[in-house]
């Protein structure tokens, strides 16, 4: 990997925002949010690679949001949406839907209304099953819509 | 393996070729269950990691492998990260995934591998129709305050930074295009996508195919070399 430099999406948003390349309005969302460790970037890049994304996204997150807290357990402990591994294109949807019962019920009790997260897995399912769940209204982000909305821009 | 010859197995007659590169080949499992109690999906389909880590130890590899259960798990890792013998169960169930014929896949997996390998994206997608979408969206975005000079740098030679694209932002979720874009335009990033190979997916992580992964990379790193760029930001 010396031919060329790689990014991760969390390196890329540090950087700009490090750089004063982009500036955020941390006011413009006032509900409770909370954040999901998608399973590849956290325990398992840990595991692999040596480094899991924990800290990252919980510092990005501190730019965007006065309001935000964390599901428990979190971070390597975290629980699975389910619908990762290509769970959401293998067809076995009634599974799926079931598994992620653990991951609405953290999110209910956590309180917070908007989900924000890195993958699109995890996006994905978090879509598919929050009104099953009895949480319709849920606003689920990926990281970088987050940021993208607190541009303070132009 | 038939019913009949799965009554005999015996710790002596173990066929311990196949599975010496699997941590688990000489029965480090203690049973103790912790996987079980730690997978989030365990008693779905009667599916527990201990089974199939017991299954493998016993030479039943044909039998986990025809089962529904490595497709129901999603490779989260909570069961290897509790074990006490470190056995590497989502590596186990990735292994697994590779010994089904590929027309047994399950959904539409292989169908999008083979799409991405045959035409470089999981849709099929004709690189014309991609330009068509991808400047469409750009159209949306310059008709928005600030970004009036906002165009879509396809295949620009010399970027700093290239980007890959998940195939369902050019499907049916083309407004998430504009985050990222939104993002570069206001940090003045001098970035690329290329035309060819810009899927941003690798369906071979799922079906356990690590050739179409190898391909799927090389072709990232083709683009890299052609457009001589400078950064690569890791597919989302």
């Amino acid at each position: 990997m010396k031919e060329f430099e790689t990014v991760t999406v969390f390196d890329l948003l540090i950087r700009y925002i490090k750089d004063g390349r982009i500036r955020l309005d941390r006011t413009r969302f006032e509900g409770l949010a909370t954040y999901h460790d998608p399973c590849n970037y956290g325990r398992r890049a840990q595991k692999r690679f040596g480094h899991g994304f924990f800290e990252e996204p919980r510092w990005i997150l501190d730019q965007c949001l006065e309001n935000w807290v964390d599901l428990h357990p979190c971070r390597e402990n975290q629980i699975c949406c389910g619908g990762g591994g290509g769970a959401l294109t293998s067809g076995y949807n009634e599974e799926r839907i079931y598994y992620g019962r653990r991951k609405m019920e953290q999110i209910h009790a956590s309180g917070a209304r908007m989900m924000v997260v890195p993958c699109h897995s995890c996006h994905g399912q978090f879509n598919n099953i929050k009104a099953k769940y009895g949480l319709p209204d849920l606003s689920v982000k990926y990281l970088w819509e987050l940021v993208a909305d607190c541009l303070v821009w132009p | 393996m038939t019913p009949e010859n799965s009554l005999r197995i015996s710790i002596e007659n173990l066929e311990r070729t196949r599975c010496a590169q699997w941590p688990h080949a000489q029965d480090n499992c203690l049973t103790c269950a912790m996987c079980s109690g730690a997978c989030p999906v365990a008693g779905v389909d009667d599916f527990d990691p201990r089974k199939i880590v017991r299954l493998i130890s016993m030479g039943m590899t044909d039998a986990a492998a025809d089962s529904r259960w490595p497709w129901i798990c999603t490779m989260c890792g909570k069961c290897e990260q509790i074990c006490p013998m470190g056995i590497e169960i989502p590596d186990i169930i990735r292994r697994l995934r590779a010994m089904r014929a590929r027309d047994k896949v399950p959904g539409i997996l292989q169908d999008g591998l083979a799409n991405a390998l045959r035409t470089g994206n999981n849709l099929g997608l004709p690189k014309e129709d991609f330009v068509f979408i991808l400047e469409d969206v750009a159209a949306e975005i310059a008709e928005e305050p600030g970004f009036e000079e906002f165009t879509v740098p396809i295949d620009k030679e010399g970027a700093a930074l290239l980007t890959t694209i998940h195939n369902k932002l050019v499907n049916t979720h083309t407004d998430d295009l504009k985050h990222w874009w939104k993002i570069f335009h206001a940090a003045g990033e001098d970035w690329t996508v290329a035309s060819d190979n810009w899927e941003g997916t690798s369906w071979g992580y799922f079906t356990g195919d690590d050739e179409a992964m190898r391909v799927m990379a090389g072709r990232i790193v083709e683009n890299m070399r052609r457009l001589k760029i400078k950064t690569l930001l890791w597919p989302e």
